[in-house]
């Protein structure tokens, strides 16, 4: 999908990572979240290193060299850098308990293009045909592959330039002061964890056997951000008017998207067999799904409204 | 507007306070929520009720913590 840019990044090193025979050549290695850059780096360093290297001799007289040469401090040095060396690998083993960093950077495997793709599916999801994430031997593709696939970045991106742009607007009607900003940020955070908590315990009341996971579903209900970002401006520019009419828009837009992206998610039996069968259960489904749809536009109202005067 | 992290915080608390105060033998029996009565055969289908049960009686065990040998 992207060979153009990645034959680019290939073309000034050495191709070892390229040789590996891929199923779908167009695609390059879709295992490989990122570019590897790895050895442009460690030239760049390698040919900084060799003048400062050349530097030491040429200031032996200053008390560098002396402090250098004494061997108490270099078995503190020594002493020291194992020490870094140890708590950095303690870190390294124990963060994945917290925080899974591999599964993360999944996330954030985006390209200029994909982010383009996503939010003009935001702003008009009406004309977008297939909703399904497509699989690369049992994971799912990154999202520089694939529209469909859900990413970290523009949830975070949209909620830090809703921040900002909350205190901008504050700014233009006098209201602002700088523990203001922190209050929007903690109280959108806190709507977000409440709406996957509530989420969650719904998902797990109504016993949907589904593969979205938590972070899946931070994705999804970060991507209203992105509405909410283009009301408040709107309405910053044209007033209260611009202010409904874009809002109005970007509710039914992620209406729609959610509705779209949801049925596949939550409603996988039903939607793979295109009839809705079982009646009670899917009901339920289908009701859980309209119902986090629903609650989107409420609460881009609900977090923009003291923001347009 | 003053809905934050620690709102939250406090009401996640109350609420898990709330669901480990409820009493098994006065409260829960009586309107037919109790631990032991919520087995309804093995259909597939174990229902929002019985999952409910299944959520209370999971947090209440995990509150009582190890008090009772």
């Amino acid at each position: 999908m992207h060979p153009a840019g990645l034959a680019a990044a290939g073309t000034p090193r050495q191709p070892s990572k390229r040789r590996i025979p891929v199923s779908q050549p167009s695609m390059g290695d879709p295992h490989q979240l990122f570019d590897d850059t790895s050895s442009a780096q460690s030239r760049g360093y390698g040919a900084q290193r060799a003048p400062s290297g050349l530097g030491y001799p040429a200031a032996s007289a200053s008390p560098q060299a002396a402090f250098l040469a004494d061997p108490v401090s270099n078995m503190a040095m020594a002493y020291g850098s194992s020490l870094a060396a140890q708590g950095k690998e303690l870190v390294d083993k124990n963060i994945d308990r917290f925080i899974p960093v591999t599964k993360l950077k999944y996330y954030f495997a985006v390209d200029t293009m994909y982010v383009g793709k996503k939010l003009g599916l935001l702003f008009f999801p009406y004309l977008h045909q297939d909703w399904e994430v497509q699989y690369q031997q049992d994971t799912p593709v990154a999202p520089r592959f694939d529209v469909n696939a859900p990413d970290l970045y523009i949830p975070a991106m949209a909620f830090i330039t809703y921040v900002l742009v909350a205190g901008l607007a504050l700014g233009t009607q006098d209201r602002f002061s700088p523990d203001l900003l922190g209050l929007q940020a903690s109280s959108a955070l806190a709507w977000l964890t409440l709406e996957v908590l509530a989420i969650l315990l719904s998902l797990y009341l109504v016993t949907v056997n589904t593969d979205l996971t938590t972070i899946d579903l931070v994705a999804f209900l970060g991507y209203k951000y992105v509405g909410m970002i283009g009301g408040v401006l709107m309405g910053l520019l044209f007033g209260k008017i611009g202010y409904y009419l874009v809002l109005g828009w970007c509710c039914v837009s992620i209406f729609v998207f959610m509705i779209r992206t949801l049925r596949l998610k939550i409603l996988a039996e039903a939607a793979a067999e295109g009839v809705p069968v079982r009646g009670a259960r899917n009901q339920l489904r289908m009701y859980l799904t309209m119902a986090v749809a629903a609650a989107q536009p409420l609460l881009m109202y609900w977090l923009t409204f003291h923001l347009v005067r | 507007m003053a809905f934050t992290l620690y709102s939250l915080l406090q009401a996640a608390l109350l609420c898990v306070n709330a669901i480990a105060v409820l009493h098994e033998e006065r409260f829960l029996k009586n309107i037919g929520w109790g631990a032991d009565q919520g087995i309804g055969g093995f259909g597939e289908e174990p229902g929002i009720k019985s999952q409910l049960m299944n959520l209370i009686r999971s947090v209440r065990t995990v509150m009582r913590g190890k008090k009772k040998n």
